[in-house]
């Protein structure tokens, strides 16, 4: 009879535990807010100029990836920063773009949003330092 | 003779090139609305527009990248992508045109000018005619206009469940801030 009782807290405590895991699922489901890329695992981690080539063999494949690149910043302007003459990394807070950072290399994360064609460029955004 | 024809057209067609200004911008302001008051907001904004305005022909090219549209909600932001947008087969939307009689010499005494040009969304065209503002600032072309359009313009089909909660008509907004191409 105890073992009953017993086995009955264990059933309501684990239906109770399932339901609330549910609702909560449900609920971050239908109104979380998106993920940014700060938060996603990198699909390719390495140099700007290997990431250049693997880009131009698919470009289409990478559109929306998250990667983490080390480069050199030829250019900075209010909203980001060129590495290797043609990434554009546009920041998620004009205050973190690194200002005297001209010629540095630097370790950056951020999602690929894809090549614009009007300026020959692969453009990121969302993008974070790492190093 | 011909090395003096070859010169005069060297220097005529460089003379064009250099002359042919241009103002840019890589992270221009593209913003959507599609609510319907008393539903929730259905609405994004895209800060990773491309934009190029060439002040001596007027002409104006916009580029936006459809998945760089962000919603303040993960869910209606997939749905966006996949179903109606369908962002992996048509990864982008073009705006091509001209601003009519624009003029930045005379951008002190007028700022509004016509804008008209074709939006391609989906691979489908439409002609865009509106109104736009110019207004120089800090060595910046400050551009600002709006426009509306039509899911079935670009044949975008918006599911019974939930077309009451989809306004009819989609207002788009644009801000962008062009500095000069060096």
């Amino acid at each position: 009879m105890s073992l009953l009782k017993k086995n009955k807290f264990i059933v309501i405590s684990l239906f109770i535990t399932m339901l609330g895991v549910g609702v909560w699922s449900t609920y971050h489901y239908v109104f979380g807010t998106p993920t940014k890329a700060s938060e996603i695992a990198p699909y390719f981690t390495g140099e700007a100029k290997e990431f250049k080539y693997l880009f131009t063999e698919d470009i289409k494949y990478w559109n929306n990836k998250v990667v983490q690149i080390k480069g050199n910043v030829d250019e900075i302007n209010e909203y980001g920063i060129l590495l290797n003459e043609n990434i554009f990394c546009q920041f998620e807070k004009n205050i973190d773009v690194p200002e005297n950072s001209i010629n540095q290399d630097l370790v950056i994360k951020g999602k690929v949003v894809g090549f614009d064609e009007l300026l020959m460029e692969i453009k990121l955004n969302q993008c974070i330092i790492i190093k | 003779m011909i090395r003096i024809t070859l010169l005069l057209t060297f220097t005529f067609f460089s003379g064009a090139i250099c002359n042919a200004q241009k103002y840019y911008t890589r992270s221009g302001v593209t913003e959507f609305k599609a609510s319907k008051k008393t539903f929730e907001p259905i609405e994004a904004i895209n800060k990773s527009t491309t934009a190029i305005l060439n002040i001596n022909t007027s002409e104006v090219v916009a580029q936006v990248f459809i998945a760089s549209f962000e919603f303040e909600n993960a869910l209606m932001q997939e749905h966006f992508n996949e179903n109606y947008m369908e962002s992996s087969t048509y990864p982008k939307a073009v705006f091509k045109g001209k601003i009519v009689n624009f003029s930045k010499d005379a951008l002190n005494k007028i700022s509004s000018f016509d804008l008209v040009g074709t939006l391609t969304i989906r691979g489908k065209e439409k002609v865009v005619k509106t109104k736009v503002t110019v207004k120089e600032h800090n060595k910046k072309l400050l551009i600002t206009t709006g426009f509306v359009v039509k899911p079935e313009d670009f044949n975008i089909e918006i599911p019974s469940i939930v077309k009451e909660k989809i306004a009819n008509t989609i207002q788009i907004n644009i801000k962008y801030e062009l500095v000069k191409k060096k």
